[in-house]
């Protein structure tokens, strides 16, 4: 199997390469470096200055795969990969092309450049996929570096109870049980702001959200029960509940390793079989310290 | 272990067994402790209180009391001031978080707990659906007033006839109004202290309104025959309007986090009693003032009340227009608010295992309870669609004013078995005010119809045989060895 990996040309984050490398170490898969490159207009009689836009183009094609097998061996020299350019109107849809063409198992875009570093900060191209994607998709941290040789040695797997979420907890715990990585259940409790005037005392909400830690530490211990039930477990295998204020309070209640990757499942609303992050998704992404996958 | 009935029934919950998941949050602070001011405190009173009522009663209790329905106002609102106090301490000494029924809970035992939460869930329930009634005629109101179009009265009065009014189908603008409060509240709604301040300056703001141009009309020979009605149509006017008072408690229960409270929540508490009172008496005056008594039985009147005084007093539209349009807004957020407190006492009581575990149950997706928002939400917009809201507010009243009677008693009580509670709010000139509470709650009590007693009566049965047969049996308490309560 394949990695996807969009590589942009101009830009000089290098966080998609390095998580992709990770991914590549952990699972034994193959990097394939995608560019996308502007297609020229689609006409029937091509006159000269298309000719020039589409040499220009391709130029800027043949650079970029130059400029990525330099990265290449720099950065991961003990993984395999290849690096190429396609002609495309919109990058997206062109790498999603592609990753359907060659049968990735995963697109791995880096950050942003719009954000804060250490964030996973979207732009324009993952914010498109992140609602669009057929597979599972990963973005970098702003900045991310992994360890020399490093590996994904854990990932922790955002759960809410239900149905779509024991899914993705499944495969996450597959696939961790495979690339020997540990996991970690995580469950966030986020206290809703209590209603003013306080008719029922000011502090309601603590008790949905007593309530609601209870009813998650429960959800995952029966989650637990089923991954034991259905297969191996990865280990080591933990699980916690962040209860806080706020979706950013909550992801710094826990702590992360360095080679950690954060997997969150995608809408439970969406009637395909794609990816839409939803808006807790979207919240926990946003925050999120570390790299994350969002699958379908 | 078994337990005997009476033990049962006079079980408490035990304080420690508050937060059974004993998670702290490290990142989340202090609990907003202490640190509300004086005036925040004073301005949760006045958000809480004004708007329940005012925007309706005018024209359920002139009828009742006639001019004296002034010192009705007085009646009522002393009655509430004093029956805030002692909710205050009761407050203040139980240190958890909620509604009157936790606080008994932990103090009075299971059974006072279940009475109180039979009147509290009246309260809360039927209040929301008396205020989206009156939402609706001001909703109506507003229409007409600027798009010359108003829903046909089928769709905007329930099916039963109150002294041969008007009727309809359903109250549609009622429903289609606690229909939306509960979208919100599920999806999570948060309505904030600043959105609580705009509220307040909307709410006042309309009331000023009222006053300046009903006092332009003022007549003093309309207040001629003052005691026309005597002392029972009085009693029976500040039983309806005892209604309008209700939220004065939210200043109670706000306690715990005044830096002060044994400065503060007096102080608080009276502010806001002067600042309600002080309009709710101008509104009074200057509604009487302005047009014979005749006209508050009138048709319209019932259904926009302050509105159409403006309109007839004018002969203008636009000031009747400004009022519906702030009615229209802040009412809105009163309903939202009070369903809001409605669902989080019936999620109190699901933990405690009172009521059956879905209502304790937390949406994964939108971390509020949502099938206990679906209940609340289906059972008042029913009342709220079919119900006129006459029969509503004195059912609302009757809630209230027996739960705070029982906090008075409870007060008066907790000081003979639990004499060394720690009290940070004392009920100063004990044991008279809670002995004038009751007087007076009573008093007020007495002056309410018969129906409003038998409907009173059923529903406690209700609840109170739900408890014997289910709740009972089901209690949290069950599994755990008998808390002593506060100690």
């Amino acid at each position: 199997m394949t990695l996807l990996v969009g590589f942009p040309t101009g830009h000089e984050d290098r966080s998609g390469l390095e998580l992709a490398a990770t991914f590549a170490r952990s699972s034994g898969q193959d990097l394939a470096l995608v560019t996308v490159v502007p297609a020229s207009w689609p006409t029937p009689v091509a006159g000269h200055t298309d000719r020039e836009f589409e040499d220009w183009s391709q130029e800027r094609g043949r650079e970029a795969v130059r400029a990525a097998e330099v990265l290449l061996a720099e950065h991961c020299p003990d993984v395999t990969a290849t690096a190429s350019w396609v002609a495309g109107r919109s990058a997206p849809s062109t790498l999603a092309g592609e990753a359907e063409r060659i049968g990735a198992s995963m697109i791995v875009v880096g950050a942003g450049h719009d954000g804060g570093y250490g964030r996973v900060v979207l732009g324009s191209t993952a914010h498109r996929l992140l609602h669009s994607s057929t597979v599972p998709m990963a973005v970098a941290t702003r900045g991310y570096r992994a360890s020399d040789h490093g590996k994904v040695v854990r990932a922790t797997c955002a759960f809410r109870g239900d149905e779509s979420s024991r899914r993705t907890l499944s495969r996450t715990a597959g696939l961790c049980h495979e690339i020997g990585a540990g996991l970690r259940i995580a469950t966030f409790a986020v206290r809703g702001r209590t209603m003013y005037p306080p008719e029922v005392g000011t502090s309601p909400e603590d008790v949905v959200q007593d309530a609601w830690v209870a009813q998650a530490e429960q959800m995952q211990r029966a989650a637990i029960d089923e991954l034991a039930a259905a297969g191996p477990l990865p280990e080591p295998l933990e699980h916690v509940v962040a209860a806080a204020r706020t979706w950013a309070h909550a992801l710094d209640a826990l702590t992360w390793e360095r080679d950690e990757v954060l997997v969150v499942g995608s809408s439970s609303a969406s009637l395909m079989s794609r990816l839409f992050l939803g808006s807790n998704g979207a919240k926990i992404v946003r925050h999120s310290p570390v790299p994350v996958v969002v699958v379908p | 272990m078994t337990m005997s009935v009476r033990d049962q029934l006079t079980r408490k919950k035990p304080i420690a067994k508050v937060d059974p998941g004993g998670h702290q949050d490290p990142h989340a602070g202090p609990e907003l402790n202490r640190t509300l001011s004086t005036f925040t405190l004073m301005m949760f009173g006045v958000g809480a209180t004004v708007g329940t009522g005012i925007f309706f009663v005018l024209p359920e209790s002139v009828p009742d009391a006639g001019p004296a329905v002034v010192v009705a106002f007085l009646l009522a609102g002393l009655a509430a001031g004093l029956s805030a106090v002692c909710y205050a301490e009761m407050a203040s000494s139980i240190p958890v978080s909620g509604s009157t029924y936790s606080y008994a809970y932990h103090s009075l035992g299971e059974l006072v707990a279940m009475v109180i939460a039979a009147c509290v869930l009246l309260e809360y329930g039927v209040a929301a659906g008396a205020v989206a009634v009156g939402w609706s005629g001001y909703f109506n109101e507003l229409l007409d007033k600027t798009i010359g179009f108003s829903l046909p009265d089928a769709l905007s009065y329930s099916p039963i006839p109150v002294d041969g009014g008007t009727t309809g189908l359903v109250n549609l603008p009622a429903i289609v109004l606690v229909f939306l409060c509960t979208l919100l509240l599920i999806r999570g709604a948060s309505e904030s202290a600043r959105v609580n301040n705009i509220m307040v300056v909307v709410k006042l703001s309309v009331l000023v309104l009222f006053v300046i141009i009903g006092l332009t009309a003022f007549q003093a020979d309309r207040f001629d025959n003052f005691w026309m009605a005597g002392s029972a149509g009085i009693t029976a006017a500040a039983g309806t309007i005892f209604f309008s008072f209700i939220g004065l408690d939210a200043v109670s229960t706000a306690g715990e986090e005044v830096k002060d409270p044994q400065r503060a929540l007096p102080r608080a508490l009276m502010g806001a009693l002067a600042i309600v009172v002080t309009i709710y008496l101008l509104v009074a005056l200057a509604g009487v003032g302005a047009q014979p008594l005749e006209e508050f039985s009138s048709d319209e009147q019932q259904d926009a009340g302050l509105s159409v005084i403006l309109e007839n007093i004018t002969g203008s539209a636009w000031p009747g227009t400004i009022l519906a349009a702030g009615a229209v807004i802040s009412i809105f957020s009163v309903t939202l608010v009070t369903l809001y407190g409605q669902t989080r006492i019936l999620f109190a009581m699901g933990r405690d295992r009172m009521l059956p575990d879905k209502f304790a149950e937390v949406d994964s997706r939108t971390l509020t309870p949502r099938f206990n928002t679906l209940v609340v939400g289906v059972v008042v917009s029913l009342i709220a669609g079919f119900v006129p809201s006459d029969y509503l507010w004195d059912t609302v009243s009757i809630g209230t004013l027996v739960a705070f009677s029982v906090v008075a008693i409870g007060v008066m009580v907790l000081r003979r078995t639990m004499p060394d509670l720690h009290r940070p709010f004392r009920v100063p000139l004990f044991p008279v005010i809670p002995i004038l509470t009751v007087a007076a709650c009573v008093y007020v009590l007495s002056g309410l119809a018969a129906i409003t007693w038998a409907i009173f009566g059923v529903w406690l049965a209700v609840v109170l045989s739900y408890y014997f047969f289910v709740g009972r049996h089901r209690s949290r308490l069950n599994d755990e060895t008998v808390g002593t309560g506060v100690r």
